[in-house]
């Protein structure tokens, strides 16, 4: 225990290397590949990630209401969703044909151990990130009715 | 005092956490380092306190202690490019809320540390961690402080991944088991193999195996005096294979596990765990998983069958009535029903039935695990079809049906029926006749215009109350019809107001309920929502009493306060499929949490 709080104490260093590590955790494509949040973002500039679930009513509603006006974000601001579901092997296997049978346009990764979801520190979803540049700049939890709006606002700030 | 200087910590930390995130948004790169020092360390806070009243209705709160509180801070510091380490402190002040573990007993204690190392190729903690081979048949580590349920691993594990179609995991420790670890030795290993990337193949989407292997070494103490009693292994074993294919629009996945044999508990008695020593018995399970789906409409088909598979790193934990929350738990057995958001909805809930028990009260019975599957449909009516309008019409379906195994038992000791220690018993493979469960439902999302949509919600279920409550030979057939709508108002105003109605001639008979919500802004809302059986029927536990809540919530950014007032219902109350008794009771709720 003496040990680990040395250690803990004496690796001040000036880089950041939180938001890397995180971005780094594995997670699964809907094909079973292995992938994480660097990966994929990696060609976008600006990316919305929401971590949500099939039972999770809020956050269906959340990426319904954007599903709406996806296009016209995309066109106004080339921004891309990540759509990260937590759900466990209790539920999983409803994620594939929900998101299609949904029609929504979204990447598609699951955590489903809640990995990410961990290393966000993530105690509710949906829970909304902008990164930029692979940065977290932004954070939110909860949906409320309109509330794409205020996430658009932001994305915007970030342009 | 002590409790009281832990809570004035955490409101510190709690300001000091959002203040800290306002900084980082407000200003530009600070290169200080504290500053530096900050950008490396994230974390949460996040507590749930309730203040028990008494209430006419439900009664005087008998218990000490109204006012309690379970809280969590987490904190995660990365540093050296690859390491991170991080701690849990937990607290349960002046006890852990009702209806919890009662081995949450320590008013702080400093529950889980790590240290992590991460590359590209390798993951390894010391210290607690979290894992799940498969679908977690065999072993799944997880947290979920709703359930009040922690079942991490004190130990070491490592994650390898040589080449980009290989994974080897293993790991070795103690089970965390409330604030205590477990007294037996877990070791296992994972092997994910993806023959896709091996072999370079196209034809497929995917197509891969796995292996598991999960062992518990527990020590065995005798419980019986019985000459014919056989030694009981020490080490018990359980293996995994799977398979996962996805070929075009479709999809599939399979899993067996083989558990080896052990020791049955004897009658369940609150209170009280003996064994039956002469016989011992191994367990498995069946997972089986297709579907199809393309843009617009998805149909998916799970079917399991589980035999003896309640796997606990301490034999006595699976004695349910001692260890309503499950704690220690080496898998993850859920019930695979649609996970309903409504009230009225989650009155019946089915729970899976897992384990070998066997019940001797007035009629006896072997309860040795279930059968069923569930059938899910989603489907999108195009816009602008005549079902569809304007902004197209979702629509869903889930069909669910579980049975318990078809067992002939034989007790060769004779009368007693079921005293005896040489009972045994051997199941069907396929058989779905002991019905216990079914659940048919549909949900239509519609949007009207711009600024109003409804769900419309259907129910049918039966549900066998005499297996899975207690023996009293009753069931509840009963449907529930649910309608919603929201209206937006503009910069984040919005109204939505939802009716249900439960209606039966089975067990405490008719319930209506409903809510009402309010958001002023994105950030500020306020909800009031009541369910009551209001008919007269022979069960009066929850008869004629408003079960009624009124609270609002408040968000910011990753942080968010919610407060409520309001009468919990009374009997069996589900979170995630798992499902644990409760009385009822009436008070203050307080929910805080954030994270940075």
């Amino acid at each position: 225990m003496k040990t680990f709080f040395f250690i803990f104490i004496f690796s001040f260093s000036l880089n950041i290397f939180s938001q890397d590590q995180i971005l780094d955790t594995s997670l699964k494509t809907l094909d079973g590949e292995t992938t994480n949040l660097k990966e994929v973002a990696k060609n976008n500039e600006l990316i919305i990630v929401s971590l949500w679930a099939t039972w999770c009513v809020p956050c269906k509603n959340e990426l319904d209401a954007i599903n709406d006006v996806y296009d016209d974000w995309k066109e106004e601001t080339n921004v891309e969703l990540i759509a990260v579901s937590v759900d466990d092997s209790r539920t999983v296997n409803r994620v594939k044909p929900l998101v299609n049978g949904k029609a929504w346009d979204y990447t598609i990764l699951l955590d489903t151990n809640n990995d990410l979801k961990r290393a966000l520190n993530t105690t509710t979803v949906p829970y909304t990130l902008i990164l930029k540049n692979g940065e977290i700049v932004y954070r939110h939890t909860g949906y409320t009715p309109g509330s794409e709006d205020t996430l658009y606002e932001e994305l915007k700030k970030h342009l | 005092m002590k409790d009281y200087l832990f809570l004035i910590v955490s409101i510190c930390l709690f300001s000091i956490c959002s203040f800290a995130q306002e900084q980082q948004d407000n200003e530009e790169e600070d290169t200080s380092t504290f500053q530096e020092v900050l950008n490396n360390l994230t974390g949460s806070f996040e507590s749930n306190a309730q203040w028990y009243l008494n209430d006419k209705k439900t009664g005087e709160f008998d218990d000490e202690d109204h006012v309690r509180a379970n809280s969590y801070l987490r904190l995660n510091y990365y540093f050296l490019k690859n390491f991170s380490a991080g701690v849990q402190v937990e607290s349960y002040v002046p006890k852990s809320l009702l209806n919890y573990d009662r081995l949450f007993d320590k008013e702080i204690d400093l529950a889980q540390y790590y240290v992590n190392y991460k590359t590209e190729k390798i993951d390894a903690t010391a210290g607690y961690f979290y894992e799940q081979y498969g679908s977690g048949l065999v072993l799944r580590l997880w947290e979920d402080t709703a359930l009040g349920l922690n079942n991490s691993i004190r130990g070491g594990n490592v994650v390898y991944r040589p080449f980009d179609f290989l994974e080897v995991k293993g790991l070795y420790g103690n089970q965390r088991r409330s604030l205590d670890v477990s007294d037996s030795d877990i070791m296992a290993a994972n092997l994910e193999f993806d023959f896709n990337k091996a072999l370079s193949i196209t034809t497929f989407n995917e197509l891969s195996v796995g292996l598991s292997y999960v062992n518990r070494s527990e020590q065995f103490k005798s419980t019986s005096e019985d000459i014919n009693r056989i030694s009981v292994p020490k080490r018990v074993g359980a293996y995994s294979a799977r398979i996962n294919l996805g070929y075009k629009n479709l999809y599939a996945n399979a899993e067996y596990v083989y558990k080896e044999k052990d020791v049955r508990l004897n009658n369940i008695r609150p209170n009280s765990v003996t064994y039956s020593e002469n016989k011992l018995f191994d367990g498995n399970a069946l997972l089986l998983n297709l579907g199809y789906s393309r843009r617009g409409f998805g149909i998916n088909y799970t079917f399991r069958r589980l035999e003896n598979m309640s796997f606990f790193s301490q034999r006595e934990d699976k004695n349910l009535i001692n260890n309503p929350t499950q704690r220690a738990t080496l898998n993850y057995i859920p019930s695979l029903t649609k996970q309903h958001d409504y009230t009225l909805a989650n009155i019946y809930l089915y729970q899976s039935q897992p384990g070998l028990y066997l019940e001797n009260y007035e009629s006896p019975r072997v309860k040795a695990g279930e059968i069923g599957n569930q059938i899910d449909v989603f489907y999108n009516i195009p816009k602008g079809t005549v079902l569809g309008g304007k902004y197209g019409t979702k629509i869903s379906a889930n069909l669910a049906y579980w049975a318990s195994l078809n067992v002939k038992v034989s007790d060769p000791d004779g009368i007693p029926f079921f005293s005896s220690d040489n009972l045994t018993y051997t199941s069907d493979f396929l058989n779905f006749k002991n019905k216990n469960y079914t659940d048919f439902n549909v949900e239509v999302k519609k949007k009207w215009s711009k600024n109003w949509s409804s769900i419309f919600t259907y129910i049918n279920l039966f549900y066998n109350t005499d297996y899975l409550v207690e023996a009293n030979g009753t069931s509840v057939n009963a449907w529930i019809g649910v309608a919603e709508s929201t209206v937006k108002f503009g910069k984040g105003k919005s109204l939505r107001f939802e009716g249900q109605h439960l209606s039966t001639e089975d067990d405490a008979k008719n319930w209506v309920g409903g809510t009402v919500e309010y958001f002023f802004s994105s950030r500020f809302g306020l909800y009031f929502n009541d369910s009551y059986n209001y008919e007269d029927s022979p069960i009066v536990e929850n008869s004629k009493i408003h079960f009624f809540n009124v609270g609002g919530s408040f968000t910011k950014g990753a942080t968010r306060a919610s407060l409520n007032y309001g009468r919990q219902r009374g009997g069996l109350i589900c979170v995630g499929g798992v499902c644990r008794p409760v009385s009822k009771n009436s008070g203050v709720t307080l929910n805080l949490s954030t994270s940075f």
